[in-house]
């Protein structure tokens, strides 16, 4: 085949001599948009459409492509062999009757599909005429480039997580000292607690911290303390003695 | 202070469309009628302006003029992307035959509709899932979603564009038949069909 169609002209127009090898299949949404094109640009009459003739202009077409797109190439190849059978239906001595005996034009099934999608392809067209929001009229709103903009997290501090502890700690009672106690609550086990809230997304460290008592304190924080060293999670104060943030780590890629 | 002052503050703050029911609330319950007179004064008011007062997707908002989209896009360097006709197609088909399943779609534009062709569409939120039909594998029902009339600029699904010319198919095929027998009886007159096309094409042309 002729490499003649230009990409920036979705429909080569044809003449009606060679209106096949100047056609090319990717610039179609499928066999029924190449038949209306086939009828339309030929000024064949849709209501009487010569079988014989279409049917060979529409093999012709798909033998000339060079291949064909596999998702799409059922589509045209059924196409093609209900053409056939309309051709050879058309093709009968005594045509076939309905239920009340009138005569049944095979065709009338593959009008009826290409004007409901001609029908469609115009309001689609008309559709995509209407000015659009966001394409050719705006409303007040935020820039989109505003969202693009890199807004970087700030650096977390190991002295303002442990000031925090410290503010926590106060607040329940009692002061931070050296204390050896046999552990209760795993480290590991509040670990997996800890995980399992952030799988809802950030929280406040206070929140995590929420359990009355030193021992749950204690033992989550050493639980955040150890997903951060793992870099499991991501610590973030926005400003000094700002709430720190805990966050899945996925969330601040 | 009075009534069209309010109504632009309040549509021109909002993010979204403004409906006649949120203004109700807002003000005292004034009666609806008030409101859209106000309304219909502040919109012929905007007519001649650079900005536009319309109605979309049940309720009122202030957007540029469609004469200067090519002036305003110049503030953004990104460009809206072009929807290709596959999409075009398939939103137009949901929204005029909602609800609508996906096999009722490819059986109309004679191809498959790819996964991602819906789901480009449903992550704009013009199209969603309604339901699930009641046949064997119970497929999604599709239909229209809110953003479709905002972003379009519909008032309700009443305003698509010639919605009460198209056909049913079983309407087609019985034109198709009735145009048939009319042309092999003109064909036996001797005479050659009446060209229905040319003359009554100018109406369309806007």
């Amino acid at each position: 085949m002729t490499e003649s169609a230009e990409p920036a002209q979705p429909k080569p127009e044809t003449s009606a001599q060679e209106p096949m090898l100047q056609v090319r299949l990717d610039n179609f949404e499928g066999p029924l948009d190449v038949l209306l094109h086939l009828i339309r640009s030929q000024e064949m009459d849709i209501f009487d459409i010569p079988i014989a003739r279409l049917t060979a202009q529409y093999l012709e077409l798909i033998e000339a492509q060079q291949q064909l797109n596999l998702e799409v190439a059922g589509d045209y190849l059924v196409m093609a062999s209900t053409l056939m059978q309309l051709k050879s239906r058309m093709l009968l001595p005594r045509p076939e009757l309905d239920e009340e005996g009138e005569e049944i034009d095979p065709r009338a099934e593959l009008v009826a599909q290409l004007l409901a999608y001609e029908q469609y392809r115009m309001l689609a067209e008309e559709i995509d005429e209407r000015p659009r929001l966001g394409r050719d009229v705006f409303s007040r709103s935020v820039f989109p480039e505003a969202e693009l903009v890199e807004r970087p997290l700030p650096e977390p501090d190991l002295d303002a997580l442990l000031l925090a502890f410290r503010n926590v700690l106060k607040r329940v009672g009692g002061e931070v000292r050296h204390h050896v106690f046999m552990e209760t609550m795993s480290v590991r086990e509040q670990m997996g607690v800890v995980l399992e809230r952030l799988k809802r997304g950030g929280v406040v460290l206070e929140e995590l911290l929420d359990k009355p008592g030193r021992e749950p304190i204690v033992t989550t924080f050493l639980a955040i303390l150890e997903l951060w060293r793992q870099q499991a999670i991501t610590v973030i104060q926005e400003g000094s003695y700002a709430s720190i943030s805990i966050l899945p780590k996925e969330a601040h890629a | 202070m009075s009534l069209q002052q309010q109504l632009e503050a309040l549509i021109l703050a909002s993010d979204e469309p403004v409906g006649i029911q949120k203004i109700r609330d807002m003000l005292d319950d004034l009666p609806s009628a008030e409101i859209r007179e106000a309304l219909a004064e502040l919109e012929s008011h905007y007519n001649t302006r650079g900005i536009r007062l319309v109605q979309a997707g049940g309720g009122w908002q202030f957007r540029t003029a469609p004469e200067h989209a090519d002036l305003v896009r110049q503030l953004w360097s990104v460009r809206p992307p072009r929807l290709s006709r596959s999409m075009l197609e398939t939103l137009a088909i949901i929204a005029y035959r909602q609800p609508v399943t996906r096999a009722e779609i490819e059986a109309l534009r004679g191809v498959k509709v790819s996964s991602s062709i819906i789901g480009g569409l449903q992550e704009r939120g013009w199209v969603r899932v309604l339901g699930r039909k009641e046949i064997p594998g119970r497929p999604h029902l599709y239909g229209t979603g809110k953003p479709f009339l905002i972003d379009f600029g519909l008032e309700s699904l009443k305003d698509l564009p010639d919605a009460s010319q198209l056909m049913d198919e079983d309407e087609i095929i019985a034109q198709a038949q009735q145009t048939e027998t009319h042309a092999e009886h003109d064909a036996e007159a001797g005479e050659p069909p009446p060209s229905t096309e040319g003359e009554d094409t100018s109406a369309t042309g806007a």
